[in-house]
């Protein structure tokens, strides 16, 4: 056989293809047919409004997107919930001092991809409705979801997609949320938190106290935030040559930590759904060797910086046995929101919790100029004024006992009065 | 020209009918299969394909590894998501039937593939497609992978959230080191010191409300989840029935109390 000429591997590859072509792929922007919809009345979009004190920001296609930042309903994580409570206790203590108003309710499912990614006992329709269902919460009670977790931000965009563009799951979806008195809402724009943090990122960093210009932090971008629906993820030309998402280097570099480099940045971290709670070996192995020992090796890392549930959880979790194999790193691992947290003041286990971390927090705050021993002994004698029944610390005023039962407040957005209490 | 070029490059798992008695490479040994799995093959093959995804998601192929280059899970297991998709376009239903056995559950569903794919393909969606069929087919490995995660499907099914705080007990974390499993001792006071009052349990990530769970669990009955996770695991399903049916009954007396309607 002679060499081809490049027609004919064109023809070769064509008929490969099976047919199909890349033109079959929709990348068009799913908004605008989702308003179309909703003129149709079909669907209703959640309107991001002026009482949501938006910010525009630009995709990876240059395409513009609205970040809410007032009035928000928080979508919470399981895996942040579970296992890492400082997250979003950062996230919401920011939130009180910027005197940002917010619901965070009992009325909340996860999304339940975890459990779809890990084991495949789910479908479209059943992602789809329990979307609708938690987006339906924060419309009845007029405030907008802010979504905490990467996994969750990047199914419901998922399911945004599958909802717009599959009439038979749409009207599914539909029947099942008119079974519950409830309606088939999207919201206009699927918002990540460290996006509202990116927003935020000048305020925030007016807050840091401490001079953070000799703190190393690598970053490791989660997976579901910018590979999963690539097209919806923030860049920003002036943040790593708009090469990588702006979140969350750019809030990093504002605060004057120094970002590293390391060679496997774009490798995933290991978490795999199932894998981190069941092939535990798989997962410490892809964590320790392809992301901890390069960001150490090679970045000399004081810090892992990220913004997801799986990845705070992966990178923290699986160094300890590392020993084993004379790899004692430690290096402790952060959300973005907690760092920026210990730096703007709040206390490293009431607000951020450190202890719940396996990678010890303690040299780091040291190297940050933390004086971690007095908030240590402020911590244990609040524990044991807990232990005798003594006052507990919130940062909004807890629940009504019928709360645990029905998802009553309709319509009532967070009380002013309660934002300014907050605020003091 | 073409056609010999085509056979010169032949590349794809694809056989014509009569080639499909032959050995497989894929398969790794002898085709002499039971009519049982030759039947169970074919309406796998006939489910998938038909599945409106799989127009969607699988496009065409290079087998230029792109895909493979960035997969976790092709570090440390014998999986590549370039073979998956090959096994998705071979248009032979033992062959995907095969794939579905073991490989399937390697991915960690990072999606890198995705991002590399100049075809555009959505590896990381057909895998989970054929992972949806797998448990609702009810495949023997599904079972076996499953098995360990019943704890999780019970929580997720039932509370709404899928970890706990007691989740992490010595016993099976060990590997998270003494500082993680410690927590266990003191769980209840250090989740009281989390200030965020629906965080304060110890069971459930958060406190979902029981009007929540119960709307979840008409989610999950209406949309039919409920018979696919019969197909794997009838005793998961009878014990979350139990649980949700003690649930409605004490639901209906807090409306009394409460005098909601
Ligand atoms: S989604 Fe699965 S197949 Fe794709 S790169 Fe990640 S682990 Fe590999
Ligand atoms: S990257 Fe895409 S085209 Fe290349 S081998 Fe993988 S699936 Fe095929």
């Amino acid at each position: 056989m002679g060499i081809l000429s490049a027609d004919q591997i064109r023809e070769v590859v064509r008929a490969r293809a099976e047919n199909r072509s890349v033109s079959d792929k929709k990348v068009s922007d799913v908004r605008e047919e989702m308003w179309t919809l909703h003129d149709r009345g079909e669907l209703i979009v959640i309107p991001i409004t002026p009482e949501n004190k938006p910010v525009e920001v630009e995709t990876l296609f240059g395409w513009k997107k609205k970040v809410p930042t007032d009035k928000l309903w928080h979508h919470k994580s399981c895996g942040q919930c579970g296992n890492i409570p400082g997250y979003p206790a950062s996230l919401l203590w920011f939130m009180n001092q910027f005197k940002t108003t917010y619901l965070n309710e009992p009325h909340q499912t996860s999304c339940t991809a975890w459990n779809y990614h890990g084991s495949g006992t789910s479908n479209p329709v059943a992602l789809a409705a329990v979307a609708v269902r938690n987006w339906y919460r924060a419309y009845e009670t007029g405030t907008y979801p802010l979504i905490h977790c990467g996994t969750s931000y990047g199914d419901y965009k998922e399911m945004r997609k599958v909802l717009v563009e599959n009439k038979e799951v749409r009207d599914k979806v539909r029947e099942i949320m008119h079974h519950m008195g409830k309606e088939l809402v999207i919201p206009e724009e699927i918002v990540h938190y460290s996006e509202w943090v990116h927003v935020k990122r000048d305020e925030i960093a007016s807050m840091v106290k401490y001079d953070l210009k000799d703190v190393v932090a690598t970053v490791h971008e989660p997976c579901h935030y910018y590979k999963m629906v690539p097209e919806d993820a923030i860049y920003d030309s002036s943040v790593l040559g708009g090469q990588r998402p702006a979140p969350p280097t750019a809030l990093l570099q504002k605060m004057g930590v120094s970002v590293a480099d390391y060679s496997t940045w774009y490798d995933c971290c290991g978490f795999g759904f199932r894998h981190i709670l069941t092939e535990r070996e798989f997962t410490r192995s892809f964590a320790t060797l392809r992301k901890i020992k390069p960001m150490v090796e090679e970045a000399h890392a004081d810090v892992a910086i990220t913004t997801d549930t799986g990845c705070v959880t992966t990178l923290d979790k699986s160094q300890w046995v590392g020993k084993v194999h004379g790899m004692d790193f430690l290096v402790p691992v952060l959300a973005e929101v907690q760092l920026a947290a210990l730096a703007a003041g709040a206390h490293p286990y009431k607000i951020v919790q450190v202890h719940w971390h396996t990678s010890p927090v303690e040299k780091l705050m040291e190297k940050m100029g933390i004086d971690y021993q007095s908030y240590r002994k402020d911590f244990t004698e609040y524990l044991n004024q807990i232990k005798s029944g003594g006052k507990i610390e919130y940062l909004y005023d807890p629940h009504s006992e019928i709360e645990k039962y029905f998802a009553v407040n309709k319509g009532q957005v967070i009380v002013e009065e309660q934002a300014l209490k907050r605020g003091e | 020209m073409v056609v010999e070029a085509l056979s010169v490059l032949r590349n794809l798992p694809a056989r014509k009918k009569e080639e499909q008695a032959e050995p497989s490479i894929l398969l790794g040994g002898s085709r002499d299969l039971g009519l049982d799995t030759l039947k169970l093959a074919q309406d796998i093959y006939d489910q998938f394909t038909a599945d409106p995804r799989y127009k969607e998601y699988v496009l065409g192929c290079l087998n230029c590894g792109e895909c493979t280059t960035g997969c976790p899970a092709a570090r440390f297991y014998d999986f590549s998501p370039r073979e998956m998709l090959q096994v998705a376009m071979s248009n032979d239903p033992l062959v995907l039937l095969n794939a579905m056995h073991e490989k399937i559950w390697a991915c960690c569903q990072c999606y890198t593939c995705n991002m590399r794919c100049r075809f555009g393909n959505d590896i990381a969606g057909i895998i989970s497609v054929m992972r949806e069929l797998a448990v609702k087919n009810g495949l023997d490995s599904a079972k076996e992978v499953l098995r360990p995660y019943t704890r999780i499907l019970l929580k997720v099914m039932t509370g709404g959230t899928q970890v706990s705080p007691d989740m992490i007990q010595p016993d099976f974390f060990v590997d998270w080191g003494p500082d993680a499993v410690s927590k266990a001792s003191d769980l209840k006071t250090l989740r009281k010191a989390i200030p965020i009052d629906v965080l304060q349990v110890t069971d459930s990530a958060w406190e979902v409300s029981m009007q929540t769970s119960l709307e979840l669990f008409q989610i999950y009955q209406e949309s039919g989840v409920i018979d696919i996770v019969r197909a794997v695991d009838p005793d998961l399903v009878e014990m979350i029935t139990d649980i949700v049916d003690e649930w409605r009954e004490e639901f209906e007396e807090m409306k009394e109390k409460y005098g909601v309607r």
